[in-house]
């Protein structure tokens, strides 16, 4: 007997796939390797132009020699109260200066990479804004990303 | 995680710190932390220099020891906003 009564029929409850695993396997030790940031919660210079809040796939470059009071977030996805008091809750990037003083991680990039996440054209940061960011990221020697989002 | 997993096609290892660990996990993260912190401060409470480095250094060290795509390590440091 077969259990299918009736073909072609799928449940109404959203049902998501988790995408085929991606690895990039981490070639030097850590006190070697060369850390940038990208960070989906749209931080950006002050001087920059602003992520549009109801969607936006462009990203923003931010140099590493920026002083924090340059720094702003522009993102309607989550609470920026955090954030706003201290940028380094979601860009992090003094606590990596601290780490390459230390010698734990072997030097911090020169520009971190920036986007506004959580929504926006999928296909877009699918197929055009990640590509764009780790090419960039490649071509600035850099050797492993931390990442805030999610 | 679009973004992500894109660096990671593009041969960059990443690691990603989670808020929303079940999301990342869904979404196909290759490495992840997840300390207990909201949304909006992955990286610790503000202005917390020893909780933000912290968690920064063990998501590093994390970056190099996980083995195997869509591994989320939990990291035991508590933020709560009031919100």
């Amino acid at each position: 007997m077969s259990y299918t009564v009736v073909k072609g029929m799928q449940s109404e409850i959203f049902a998501p796939v988790t995408p085929p695993p991606v690895w990039a396997p981490v070639k030097k030790p850590l006190n070697q390797m060369i850390i940038a940031i990208a960070t989906a919660a749209g931080v950006h210079c002050k001087s920059d132009e602003r992520f549009n809040l109801s969607g936006d796939f462009t990203w923003r470059k931010v140099p590493d020699s920026t002083k924090p009071e340059d720094l702003m977030v522009s993102h309607g996805g989550y609470d920026n109260s955090d954030v706003n008091k201290d940028i380094n809750c979601m860009f992090p990037y003094e606590r990596l200066h601290e780490l390459a003083r230390d010698g734990v991680i072997g030097g911090v990039a020169k520009t971190h990479a920036t986007f506004m996440g959580g929504g926006g054209n999928q296909e877009k940061f699918k197929n055009e804004t990640g590509p764009a960011i780790a090419e960039f990221l490649k071509s600035e020697g850099v050797d492993g990303v931390l990442m805030t989002a999610g | 995680m679009l973004v992500q997993r894109a660096i990671e096609q593009a041969g960059i290892p990443t690691i990603i710190i989670a808020a929303l660990p079940p999301v990342v996990k869904q979404t196909g993260t290759p490495r992840a932390t997840a300390p207990l912190v909201p949304m909006g401060a992955n990286a610790g409470k503000p202005h917390d220099r020893e909780m933000q480095y912290n968690i920064c250094k063990d998501t590093l060290e994390q970056l190099v020891k996980i083995d195997a795509p869509g591994k989320i390590v939990p990291l035991p440091y508590e933020y709560v906003a009031k919100v």
